[in-house]
């Protein structure tokens, strides 16, 4: 990139060409930089801002033994980081920091094109990441930066005046919008015909951190992170009519294994591929579920999925596992019976597991369990016995008090106040304690049923865990403990049955404000981003293109594309246009409306026998007659008209409301 | 309502009241032995106003002579009518020097050239020699005899006619001298109206005779002055601009108009602004004057069958107004 000393001293960047070539770079890094690992982010933005700086006040090159033991820097800090340079972690990484070194290099006009050609790249690589619909609009302000930079990397006329650089920018920011939308057709032809890879580019490899949504582990405050985080984990649209959301419990991960501390799912799960007896009793519930990507391979479905959808297999306590990894988002079809009979018969190894308790924990829970098994003669009385106490003696709250070691006997005998996950757990415990098979289910309750959109959003917050009995006869049965304590939260949802506690960001109509965006949010994930080779072939089938292949659409690609850019020439080398001065659109722009209201003015005519002639109609009045005068008098009494009196007729004009002239037919 | 912003621009009537009140009263006095033809006595205002001569096209007896004596005595304006023949000679209308024995010398005598306003009637019957020599005294405002310059009077004001019919042993006048001419106007047949009053009333010879004049010479310099003042403006030009472009374009126009037409044009159309009162020109005044200004200057093609009056009303049919 070392052109001549004469040649650099030519095309040296402007101050102003410098600093939106190193705003757009900051741009394209700064949607990386959290992702980043910290002294990685912290060196490059240092660098960045740095050589800024450098370049702004000094502006001498930076000798090459301090670039190139920087460009040797990077790779390492990475490899170092991420164990390689592959993947899409570590790319974007490498790309964000050798992007600040091309900036750190950047002298000349060339150098600062392909710098902004390659801070593209790097932006475009954060959809990679995240393909939401507010990020996307982030990005295109970033772009506008691009275009307005590159724009002002165009040389100049030697004999150009000397601009300020504000008035500059907003010409450049103005013409980087304008060529942004004028762009648009052509990226929308591009977007709809570019030959789609059966799966995403990005189905890369990632690594353990950035998951989000439910584990298969619930330990103290797993749940209470999810429950303050209101973004979206799945939406659902159902094929008939919704059901009441009382019985909208949506089945995650089911925990059979207690270590004192933690539930688990045990490896038996993962690696049998038992399907367990479900007999449906009533009519089956259709729906489809957009399931946002959260790395993990659950997906959600209702109680009870009456089958797996593709690539998803049904274990045997009914919880649906995907083959991969969810990492884009996912959408599927499912049915569920919401009346069921499962597993009339327990065998014994799964009655084993679901009676599983660790030894040396919670002695008076077990105690108080024992208690009720030798008093009472029946399981359903235990479990009532149990919902008595939760309903008499607990209180729901999402601010739960820190248990100790004996977590359950803490919880019973001691705090009392907590939320779903000890409500579950507690139970879970005191019917195994009593020789009743349990387990604890965990999934999301309820939903934000929007109906301007007629769909189902389910967030984060609305996580829940809930737990299953064996009773003889009648299979695993449902049992919400939480509900005992708080019906609400079953009715109305977590922060309603929480109370006056929701943080300022959670009022009450900023949420109703998020659920209605939500909808657009939707519409972008069903259009955009749920795009693929199937709904593209299904635009092309009415064109009479049955089953496109690669080369199909590459012709069909082309010759759009073509077609555009044809358009666009046409329009750019048609005669140019005769720039209407002020006065001329305003005048022209009421006699649009008097020929709207039947005063149609001909070219030839003056304005002041269209006024006489108006005189003549219906549509006369004073309004109309003294703006025609008035143009009369800017356009032919003054030899100059100001322009704020120009200004004023325009505005005039603009607020003029003429009624149509009434015909009347004799 | 009167708008703040139009304070700045030219007054309304750029002539004091008295003055516009003498003009008024001058076109209608006019208007009153000349019936029914108010457009023509404006126009005939406008070109006199404007500095131009004017020449009356039409048949023989529609009032041609009336309106140059009822102008001649409305504007106080020193009279001569010139029978044009075909005998005439350039001397005859320009004036003879005589030599004169007593003072051994050659003595001027102006001839009929010399008024304020000459009337020629019937200019083509004159030999292109004779007609020269009027139009070049039009156009330079003075005469040469004999190596020696006299000033025609001021304001000098000709309106010639001529019979568009009977063109039998006529010199029609050529294009390069019609173009002197500012305005060419018709005055047709007077409407039912108009000529019963004209029947019914005294003989207009009678009438013109009772004439008071309105103006002074004076008066007239000033409102000539005042003439030239009026604004147009750049939109008008614009126009004045397009019409000529128009002209040069057409199909059916062999030659279009000059330079010296557009600068007519404006003149007669800023007099025409004055006499409505105004200060500055718009478009209508344009139009009003247009056809008496172009039409007698363009040149139809060959195989146009339009008349000049048409081509040049196609003219204003063509060109947008803004």
């Amino acid at each position: 990139m070392n052109s001549g000393a004469a040649d650099s001293t030519i095309a040296r960047l402007t101050p102003t060409q410098f600093g939106l070539v190193s705003a757009s770079v900051l741009a394209a890094v700064l949607p990386h930089l959290w992702r980043l690992p910290l002294p990685l982010s912290t060196l490059i933005l240092t660098l960045l801002l740095g050589r800024w700086a450098q370049r702004q006040y000094r502006g001498a090159r930076i000798p090459y033994w301090v670039k190139l033991p920087l460009v040797l820097l990077f790779p390492i800090l990475v490899i170092v980081h991420y164990g390689n340079i592959f993947g899409r972690e570590p790319g974007s990484a490498l790309a964000c920091a050798m992007l600040v070194m091309k900036l750190v290099e950047t002298e000349t006009r060339r150098d600062a094109r392909a710098c902004i050609c390659f801070a593209s790249f790097v932006l475009m690589s954060a959809l990679l990441f995240d393909s939401g619909l507010g990020f996307a609009l982030l990005l295109f302000a970033a772009l506008i930066l691009f275009l307005a930079a590159m724009r002002e990397l165009e040389p100049r006329p030697a004999d150009a005046p000397v601009r300020a650089w504000r008035d500059s920018l907003r010409d450049d920011l103005r013409g980087g919008a304008f060529a942004l939308v004028v762009a648009l057709p052509l990226a929308l032809c591009v977007f709809v015909f570019f030959p789609r890879l059966g799966s995403p580019l990005w189905g890369a490899p990632t690594d353990n951190s950035a998951r989000t949504g439910l584990g298969d582990r619930m330990a103290p405050g797993t749940i209470q992170e999810l429950l303050i985080d209101d973004s979206p984990a799945f939406r659902v649209s159902f094929d008939g009519v919704p059901p009441p959301r009382t019985n909208l419990y949506w089945r995650g991960p089911v925990l059979w294994h207690f270590d004192g501390t933690a539930w688990t799912r045990p490896e038996y799960f993962a690696s049998t591929n038992a399907a367990g007896n479900l007999q449906a009793l009533g009519a089956p519930l259709g729906y489809d579920v957009t399931l946002e990507p959260s790395d993990r391979r659950w997906l959600l479905a209702l109680d009870m999925p009456l089958d797996a959808p593709d690539n998803a297999v049904r274990g045997a306590d009914m919880s649906l596992v995907s083959r991969a990894p969810v990492d884009h988002l996912l959408r599927y079809h499912a049915t569920s019976s919401p009346r069921y009979l499962l597993d009339a018969t327990l065998d014994r190894q799964q009655r084993r597991l679901a009676l599983q308790l660790p030894a040396l924990f919670n002695p008076r829970a077990r105690e108080l369990a024992l208690r009720w098994r030798n008093e009472l003669h029946s399981d359903d009385a235990i479990i009532k016995s149990a919902f008595d106490l939760f309903h008499t003696e607990f209180s729901y709250t999402l601010n739960a008090p820190l248990l100790g070691r004996d977590s359950v006997d803490d919880f019973l005998f001691g705090t009392k106040r907590g939320f779903c996950e000890h409500f579950s757990s507690t139970f879970t415990f005191l019917m195994r304690a009593a020789g009743i098979p349990a387990r604890v289910v965990t999934g999301y309750q309820g939903g934000y049923f929007n109906r301007a959109g007629n769909y189902l959003v389910v967030r984060q917050s609305d996580a829940h865990a809930w737990a299953e009995v064996w009773l003889q006869g009648r299979g695993w049965v449902r049992v919400d403990p939480t509900s005992a304590v708080s019906p609400q939260r079953v009715e109305l949802g977590a922060r309603a049955a929480a109370g006056a506690s929701a943080p300022w960001y959670q009022a009450d109509w900023l949420l109703g404000l998020r659920n209605q965006f939500d909808l657009v949010n939707r519409a972008w994930n069903d259009v955009v981003v749920q795009f693929n080779s199937l709904r593209q072939q299904s635009l092309l089938t009415p064109f009479g293109i049955d089953k496109a292949d690669y080369s199909d659409l590459v012709t069909v690609l082309i010759g759009s594309s073509t077609l555009l850019l044809g358009l666009f020439a046409w329009w750019t080398l048609r005669a140019p246009r005769t720039t209407l001065d002020p006065l001329d659109a305003a005048y022209a722009r009421l006699c649009r409306k008097l020929g709207r209201a039947g005063a149609t003015r001909a070219a030839v005519e003056g304005p002041r026998s269209f006024a006489e002639r108006i005189t003549a109609t219906p549509l006369r009045n004073a309004a109309i007659a003294d703006l025609l005068d008035q143009y009369i008098g800017l356009r032919y009494a003054c030899a100059l008209p100001s322009v704020t009196a120009v200004r004023t007729f325009a505005r005039r004009v603009g607020a003029l409301r003429v009624q149509p002239a009434v015909r009347r037919s004799r | 309502m009167t708008t703040p912003h139009l304070s700045s621009v030219a007054a309304e009537s750029p002539l004091d009241p008295a003055l516009a009140g003498a003009l008024t009263r001058a076109q209608s006095q006019v208007n009153n032995v000349v019936l029914g033809k108010s457009p023509q006595v404006r126009l005939a205002f406008a070109c006199f106003l404007a500095g131009g001569h004017l020449l009356i096209e039409d048949l023989p007896g529609v009032g041609k002579t009336t309106l140059a004596h009822a102008l001649a005595a409305t504007l106080d304006l020193s009279f001569q009518r010139v029978q044009f023949t075909s005998d005439l000679l350039p001397s005859d209308i320009i004036g003879v020097s005589i030599y004169e024995r007593e003072r051994n010398q050659f003595t001027f005598h102006p001839g009929p050239l010399f008024a304020q306003l000459v009337l020629a009637d019937e200019i083509n019957r004159a030999t292109p020699k004779t007609q020269s020599a009027l139009l070049e005294a039009m156009q330079e405002q003075q005469v040469t005899v004999d190596g020696v310059t006299h000033a025609l009077p001021a304001p000098f004001f000709v309106v010639a006619t001529q019979n568009p019919l009977d063109l039998a042993g006529t010199y029609p006048l050529p294009d390069s001298q019609l173009d002197r001419f500012m305005l060419r106007i018709g005055l047709d047949y007077p409407d039912r109206d108009a000529e019963r009053a004209l029947l019914a009333a005294t003989d207009r010879r009678e009438l013109i005779s009772q004439l008071q004049p309105c103006l002074t010479t004076a008066q007239i310099d000033r409102i000539r002055a005042a003439v030239a003042g009026v604004l147009a403006s750049s939109a008008l030009i614009d126009y004045v601009q397009g019409l000529l472009a128009a002209s040069r374009t057409h199909a059916d126009i062999r030659v279009g108009l000059s330079p010296r037409a557009g600068l007519a044009l404006l003149s007669a159309a800023r007099a025409c602004a004055l006499l409505a009162g105004r200060g500055y020109c718009q478009p209508e005044d344009v139009q009003t004057v247009f056809i008496g200004t172009a039409a007698h200057r363009l040149i139809p093609s060959g195989s146009s069958n339009l008349t000049r009056d048409q081509l040049a009303a196609a003219l204003l049919a063509q060109v947008a107004v803004r």
